[in-house]
């Protein structure tokens, strides 16, 4: 367990402001914010990159507050891998091995069985300069957990990758951490990566921790307008999913969102709230998804109107300033809310 | 084609001066290298004078050389990696070198090691630096210090401090960091500042004539040999001299250009 007490650091640009966060041993803990919120630090705070200028961090119970990165047996993975470009990639996976006087042939073993979980064992003798974005995150991922660390941090992992390798990636660190059991620290900005990795999250903002929590408890009862703003730009939702005849069934909160994606079992879905139609009276279409709630929240975006509605769960909708004067909107009035099911995607 | 050729003049123009440009520079050498015959420079380049010039330049220039790499080092690594109080005046005076004529600073070594205290205690210690051979590598390290310097800063400015961060939670103290990481990151440089600082050792006239003087047999150096040669019309022995300069700087230049195109001196 990784306990964070009344930490402060002021790096001018960066800074952290007075945090104090609780990270179970072997949880996935996610840390989310915008830019320049000092997630980066937090983690260098927790690694021993920076020295707080006040406060404790503590270890399985051990102050490590004051203790250099080496005596700490954390790793850290940077959003730019930080692969050492002279050494070949075996080198790299072997770096913090050879530091600790392993043996040779134990050495070879480990760097065997880490590189074959990871996927990058045709790759050892390549150069980082070669490899692309996913490879050298693979291989910044193996360098820092072939050491057996008692936490893995990772800065923002996955936002430099494109599309398809995210997604994959993002399984395997799913998987990663099942078959480990590792307590990772994993900083995004992305809310979409906290539903599908996170078993529990904070969110930064300006230095501080705003709200700590499970994801879905967050989301659904965020403590401040900036959490809302900020969490709440998409619709995502975590359900069980059942196939029924070419279509799931997504049951959450006792509401029941159907898409044509065939997926089933526990998932998080989504529904971007531009596909949202919002109408006074139900419509009859053939859009599959209808539900009635309350206005809860109105935000004006410019050009375009948030508002957020309560069927039993949140749903953003965001429409145009001139349908928003023309159908009356006010907190607090019933409306319906339509989407299709071919707009309900799984993450 | 012949509307794009008049709409170009000022490409012809100017292309003509480069052109005109390189020329001058390669008549010199042209006239410097073929002013004497092959078997005359070979004769001289084998003379005991010139072998005693060139052995004296390869070594004072390699020992200046490590010289500036020791001290430039942690140098460029304070100046590229922290702020303190006075950073810049710091980087400003360690600049001053770059600009001072050589025969200034020639001037100032002679009177920092010929007449105050500090001087007399190095000489009476051993350390001899007035019209003798370790002048001579005072005088080069003294003025080509600042190139060594500012291509390692330019050098490990560009190298992400995160390598070592890293390093470090891998296992690595902070000096193993350096020494394991951010040094092999900054072989180029070292290799371009090491080639530069090399080359303009060897070719140190100014400050070395002033501190060290220009004894044949003694402090005779390539440039003092050529100095001293052409003074007393000794043409074959001056030729020879020069040609070996040439060849040096021309070899540096090109692994410079190689390596450490990179690298901002200026």
């Amino acid at each position: 367990m990784i306990s964070i007490k009344n930490v402060s650091k002021n790096l001018g640009e960066f800074f952290l402001r007075d945090v104090t966060l609780d990270i179970e041993a072997g949880s996935y803990f996610m840390v989310l914010g915008p830019t320049g919120a000092g997630k980066t630090i937090l983690l260098e705070a927790i690694a021993g990159i920076y020295r707080p200028d006040r406060g404790e961090i503590r270890l399985d119970g051990r102050d490590i507050t004051n203790a250099p990165p080496r005596n700490r047996n954390i790793s850290m993975v940077y959003q730019d891998y930080m692969l050492f470009p002279h050494l070949n990639v075996e080198k790299n996976i072997a770096f913090g091995l050879k530091l600790k006087k392993i043996p040779k042939n134990e050495i070879k073993d480990k760097i065997e069985t880490i590189t074959n979980i990871m996927g990058v064992h045709h790759l050892l003798h390549r150069f980082p300069g070669t490899l692309s974005g996913g490879e050298k995150q693979r291989v910044a991922i193996s360098r820092a957990i072939v050491t057996e660390p008692k936490a893995l941090l990772l800065d923002e992992p996955l936002s430099a990758l494109d599309t398809q390798t995210r997604e994959i990636l993002r399984e395997e660190l799913d998987r990663l951490h099942r078959e480990t059991k590792i307590t990772i620290v994993h900083v995004t900005h992305s809310f979409e990566e906290v539903f599908a990795l996170g078993d529990a999250m904070a969110v930064m903002n300006e230095g501080k921790i705003v709200q700590v929590g499970r994801p879905d408890e967050v989301f659904r009862k965020p403590n401040s307008e900036f959490v809302a703003n900020f969490v709440g730009v998409e619709n995502l939702f975590k359900g069980n999913a059942t196939v029924n005849n070419g279509i799931s069934n997504v049951k959450l909160n006792g509401i029941n969102i159907v898409s044509t994606t065939c997926k089933s079992g526990d998932s998080v879905i989504s529904i971007r709230s531009e596909d949202i139609l919002v109408s006074k009276k139900k419509i009859e279409s053939s859009a599959r998804n209808s539900f009635n709630g309350k206005i809860k929240n109105i935000v004006n975006k410019g050009t375009t109107i948030k508002i957020v509605v309560d069927c039993g769960i949140p749903f953003a909708a965001v429409i145009t300033r001139k349908s928003f004067g023309d159908m009356e909107l006010k907190r607090g009035i019933s409306v319906y809310l339509t989407f299709k099911a071919s707009d309900v995607h799984f993450i | 084609m012949l509307k794009r050729f008049k709409a170009s003049k000022i490409k012809i123009i100017s292309i003509f001066f480069s052109l005109l440009l390189a020329l001058f520079i390669l008549v010199q050498i042209i006239c410097i290298v073929t002013h004497t015959t092959l078997p005359a420079l070979i004769t001289s380049i084998c003379s005991k004078e010139m072998r005693f010039a060139i052995e004296l330049s390869l070594i004072t220039s390699a020992i200046s050389t490590v010289l500036c790499i020791i001290i430039s080092i942690p140098t460029a690594y304070a100046l590229a990696r922290y702020n303190f109080f006075g950073k810049n005046l710091i980087n400003t005076i360690l600049d001053v070198p770059l600009a001072l004529p050589p025969l200034v600073a020639g001037v100032g070594l002679l009177i920092l090691f010929g007449t105050t205290s500090f001087g007399k205690t190095l000489a009476d210690a051993g350390l001899v630096f007035v019209f003798t051979p370790l002048g001579i590598i005072v005088a080069q390290f003294f003025v080509n210090i600042p190139f060594m310097f500012r291509i390692l800063r330019g050098t490990f400015q560009g190298i992400n401090p995160r390598y070592e961060h890293v390093a470090q939670t891998l296992g690595c103290t902070e000096l193993q960091a350096f020494w394991r990481v951010t040094l092999p990151m900054a072989k180029n440089g070292l290799l371009a500042g090491s080639i530069i600082t090399w080359s303009k050792g060897i070719g140190e006239f100014g400050a070395a004539l002033m501190l060290a003087g220009a004894t044949r047999m003694k402090t005779e150096t390539l440039p003092i040999s050529l100095y001293l040669n052409m003074s007393c019309g000794e043409l074959d022995l001056a030729i020879a001299a020069a040609t070996i300069l040439i060849v040096i700087s021309l070899g540096s230049l090109f692994i410079f250009e190689k390596y450490g195109g990179f690298a901002k001196v200026f």
